[in-house]
């Protein structure tokens, strides 16, 4: 983890950096508004995936300006990550899809197209669980359980969810943006295995109680500049 | 719009840090509940001094105690369990037969098993004078599932 934290860091000093060059672009004077498409990833999953031998997966996000300040989103991915619990152990491999805007608040100066914003997502996961193993939970210590690796495949299950997303974006160099954002999720329907839960759904990450989770996303994208001059 | 942001960062990081779910408050694998009931009057509890409880190959479980009821683990790597019973410096071997099933409760406490289909493979009759089964299915700690006549 202290790994991560130091990668992020640096990762925040780079972005740093960027947007003070961003500014310092600014002495043009007749810039168009930009309406463009940006792909690019989340640097983040490979990272962790790096660090953690049970997590891997990767996301690919893409943007458009449609309308002033509101964005058009998307995102999907895939995730194949084992989940150890006191009790159980689990793999959970599918993949997802995310679609929706983002409100730009931020004021540009013209020509900018830095963004904090907030918006909002609509979520699609379908994928399997695996139970692993699990050990019977008893009080006391009278009789102790044996582990159990039953090694049960749950397919075909599915979730939905709407996500409040907040993020920052800044053009580091020409064309190329890092942001960082933070997503609070709630899910609205899932297909739940049969004696088992769904603890984890690729995009959502970790359920917790009440059906809620949170994730977070690093991004580094490229804006195809076919309309830039 | 900065201070709305913060504010709402605010709530979500201490939503999350509410966050209650990694320990385990859920009932778990129950035990078997057994009453001591009269054996000339049949509906009426009859208190037992147990000299001692084991189970085969266990250390004891409980001695010396006045019971009306007592709750016992059963075995949970195994379909049937052998409980010693020790009252009146005799004792009374009871085997106990059933199956399990291994039921999901959570996140935090994971599975927990119940058992099925209890039936008694054996008894011995030295203070024990009758023992009746009342609910074959023990998937919980508050009924009890099996009463000795004594």
């Amino acid at each position: 983890m202290i790994q991560l934290h130091k990668l992020l860091f640096f990762i925040s000093i780079l972005f740093t950096c960027g947007v003070i060059n961003a500014q310092q672009e600014l002495d043009t004077i007749a810039l168009k508004d930009v309406f463009a498409i940006r792909v690019g990833v989340d640097i983040s999953k490979p990272i962790i995936s790096l660090i953690n031998e049970d997590a891997g997966g990767f996301e690919i996000v893409a943007d458009a300006r449609v309308y002033k300040k509101f964005y058009a989103a998307i995102e999907f991915g895939s995730d194949n990550v084992t989940t150890e619990e006191d009790y159980i152990n689990f793999t959970t491999e599918g993949s997802y899809i995310k679609f929706g805007g983002n409100y730009n608040a931020y004021d540009n100066w013209k020509g900018m197209t830095n963004e904090i914003y907030v918006g909002a997502r609509y979520g699609l996961s379908f994928f399997n669980q695996t139970l692993n193993s699990y050990t019977p939970n008893i009080y006391g210590t009278y009789f102790i359980p044996e582990k159990v690796e039953p090694n049960t495949e749950y397919k075909n299950l599915s979730a939905q969810w709407i996500e409040f997303v907040l993020g920052i974006r800044a053009e580091t160099f020409k064309n190329f943006y890092m942001g960082f954002s933070i997503a609070f999720k709630a899910l609205t329907s899932q297909k739940d295995p049969e004696n088992f839960q769904n603890l984890y759904i690729p995009g959502f990450y970790k359920v917790s109680l009440n059906n809620f989770g949170f994730g977070f996303n690093y991004t580094l994208t490229y804006q195809i500049p076919f309309n830039r001059k | 719009m900065k201070k709305y942001i913060t504010v709402i960062i605010i709530a979500i990081i201490s939503l999350i840090s509410c966050e209650q779910d990694s320990i385990c408050i859920d009932a778990t694998t129950p035990s078997l509940v057994i009453r001591f009931n009269d054996f000339d009057n049949r509906s009426e509890i009859k208190s037992v001094l147990l000299d001692s409880v084991w189970a085969e190959d266990k250390n004891l479980y409980l001695k010396n105690k006045s019971l009306d009821s007592i709750a016992i683990p059963l075995d949970l790597n195994n379909n049937s369990t052998l409980y010693y019973f020790g009252a009146n410096a005799v004792v009374d071997q009871i085997n106990l037969n059933y199956n399990r099933k291994d039921i999901f409760v959570g996140r935090s406490c994971g599975y927990k098993t119940i058992y099925e289909d209890l039936n008694i493979k054996s008894i011995t009759n030295n203070w024990i004078k009758e023992i009746e089964i009342i609910n074959t299915i023990i998937n919980n700690d508050t009924a009890a599932q099996v009463i000795i006549f004594h």
